[in-house]
């Protein structure tokens, strides 16, 4: 135990963030007390439900991003182990797929193995390269070819959902070269995923107060043309003002990289809804109150963190 | 001895591995806090069924619960018997009733047990059966019911379960699935096809809780 904490290390910036956050979610929570003492309604209810659920879910993730890079990389191997199952309980799957299945679920420690020693290319090709041969090679060998190409499609492309993108987060602080001079990865990792969050907040914020014109009305009648310009600018600006945290940026890469994780995460977002529609189900599972499944949270992330990485890469390394 | 083993084994490792890996949810699950003798009937689909229901149970009566398994399935060999008895806290069954004197009457050996105040698990539908469809029940769940009319009956829906482990697969998969215990029915006769009925609508109500 003691060694565990121990190996807390805060520096200046990131004891900021965690300030920034917890004041976030009081301003919040009282926010939404009031409002739901002067007019109760059924919003103020849900979006209750949704900051009880960010305080957990805030403590969570500071416990694990903070204590101990062991705990942060089991506890993001079982954040894509639980999004795994949530997805493979939906699919209808054939009864032959079962055993690559389970191949499915043990490349997650492989890949988060990979990622503790920060073997980089490795890293990179296991899931888009390996278990993309290795996969559609065991559902031959299972020996049942009906439907066989769906099987082939959904089982990869759920691991790059689920594991790869997620993955990421656990390489950004094992990466040697991104934890020397005046970066770390620590740093790296709350940026992108305070900059993920806020502009999915932002994106539901600016949708209900100045929402009118529908972006994708067959996917999802919540998501419109002013939240999205509202949530890209606005993420754009708290990137910013968040820039302290890679000191070594200037304004233009911040801004640049504000904005790729702005734009990518409403496709994260738009994605998940698509498979959500497909599947006729309204959220991916239960087991966060009041967001829904745990792919109904991370759906950004997995998309805005391998391009974070490497923008990372070719912005500050190379 | 029995119950330090069977504590072990279901409220320590089964709960753990089927709450954590598996994903399965228990809703409900204090209804069982205050029984003291029950009869619990649930819907069959796989043998994880039985896993799941024993780990819901509370580790004060788990040794005087026992599940009532087919003799010709589950007591193959010695070995078998032995396993299915510490194991799992089984009582093997013939699935027939008796036709002459000499044979043991399943439903008499289950009347025993609710007498010396165990409680049971029992399948009424007899099977396992096709993955994820309900079947219609047995009689044996009425006949029991009209012997021990004071026994409370607490039915269990099982859902998705048989993805885990379905029928003839020997690999567990995880897969998210829910354990929903409903309140003791209340029988309003006790006839034999009204007590089935009334069974059989009270699973379907505990399903329709959750959703």
């Amino acid at each position: 135990m003691e060694k565990i904490i121990s190996s807390i290390d805060l520096n200046a910036q990131i004891q900021w963030v965690i300030a920034i956050i917890l004041s976030i979610l009081v301003i919040a929570t009282t926010t939404f007390w009031i409002w739901n003492k002067l007019k109760p309604s059924k919003l103020v209810n849900e979006m209750t439900l949704r900051t009880k659920s960010w305080w957990g879910m805030c403590f969570i993730f500071l416990f694990a991003s903070t204590v101990n890079p062991i705990i942060t990389y089991i506890g993001l191997a079982f954040l894509s182990f639980f999004t795994l199952r949530e997805i493979y309980t939906l699919l209808k799957l054939r009864d032959a797929d079962r055993s690559t299945l389970l191949v499915c679920y043990l490349s997650i420690p492989i890949q988060y193995y990979f990622a503790y020693q920060g073997w980089y290319t490795m890293f990179l090709i296991f899931i888009p390269v390996f278990m993309f041969i290795i996969i559609p090679f065991l559902l031959v060998l299972s020996g049942d070819t009906d439907d066989i190409i769906r099987s082939m499609c959904i089982l990869p492309t759920s691991l790059m959902l689920g594991v790869f993108g997620i993955s990421h987060l656990a390489l950004l602080i094992s990466f040697p070269a991104m934890n020397e001079g005046d970066i770390s990865g620590k740093a790296l990792l709350l940026f992108l995923i305070f900059i993920t969050e806020a502009n999915d907040i932002m994106q539901f914020v600016f949708g209900k107060i100045f929402g009118r014109n529908k972006i994708l009305p067959k996917v999802s009648p919540n998501k419109t043309w002013e939240g999205f310009i509202g949530g890209v600018i606005s993420t754009t600006i708290i990137g910013c003002f968040m820039g302290f945290l890679i000191p070594s940026l200037a304004l233009w890469q911040l801004i640049l990289i504000s904005f790729c994780i702005a734009v990518l995460g409403f496709m994260g977002d738009a994605i998940i809804s698509a498979v959500k529609r497909d599947f006729g189900v309204k959220d991916m599972g239960d087991s966060i109150p009041g967001h829904g499944g745990f792919l109904d949270r991370i759906d950004s992330l997995s998309t805005t963190s391998s391009p974070f990485f490497h923008l990372i890469y070719f912005m500050v390394i190379v | 001895m029995k119950k330090l083993i069977l504590i072990i084994i279901y409220t320590i490792f089964w709960r753990n591995f089927l709450k954590i890996i598996i994903g399965l949810k228990y809703y409900n699950q204090q209804v069982l806090r205050k029984k003291k003798q029950f009869i619990l009937i649930a819907n069959h689909n796989s043998h994880m069924d039985t896993m799941a229901i024993m780990s819901s149970m509370p580790s004060k009566y788990i040794h005087r619960v026992h599940p009532v398994a087919a003799e010709d399935f589950f007591g193959g060999s010695r070995f078998k018997k032995i396993l299915m008895r510490y194991m799992v806290n089984a009582t093997l069954i013939p699935r027939k009733r008796a036709n002459s004197d000499e044979d043991i009457d399943p439903i008499e050996v289950m009347s025993n047990l609710l007498k010396k105040g165990r409680s049971i698990i029992i399948y009424p539908e007899g099977s396992r059966g096709v993955p994820g469809v309900m079947t219609d029940f047995k009689k044996g769940i009425g006949y029991l019911v009209k012997q021990n009319p004071t026994v409370d009956v607490i039915p269990v829906y099982l859902d998705g379960l048989h993805k885990t482990l379905p029928k003839g697969k020997n690999l567990i998969l995880p897969y998210n699935c829910r354990i929903i215990f409903g309140d003791s029915i209340n029988f309003d006769s006790f006839d034999l096809e009204d007590i089935i009925i009334d069974a059989e609508k009270a699973i379907h109500k505990v399903k329709s809780l959750v959703e």
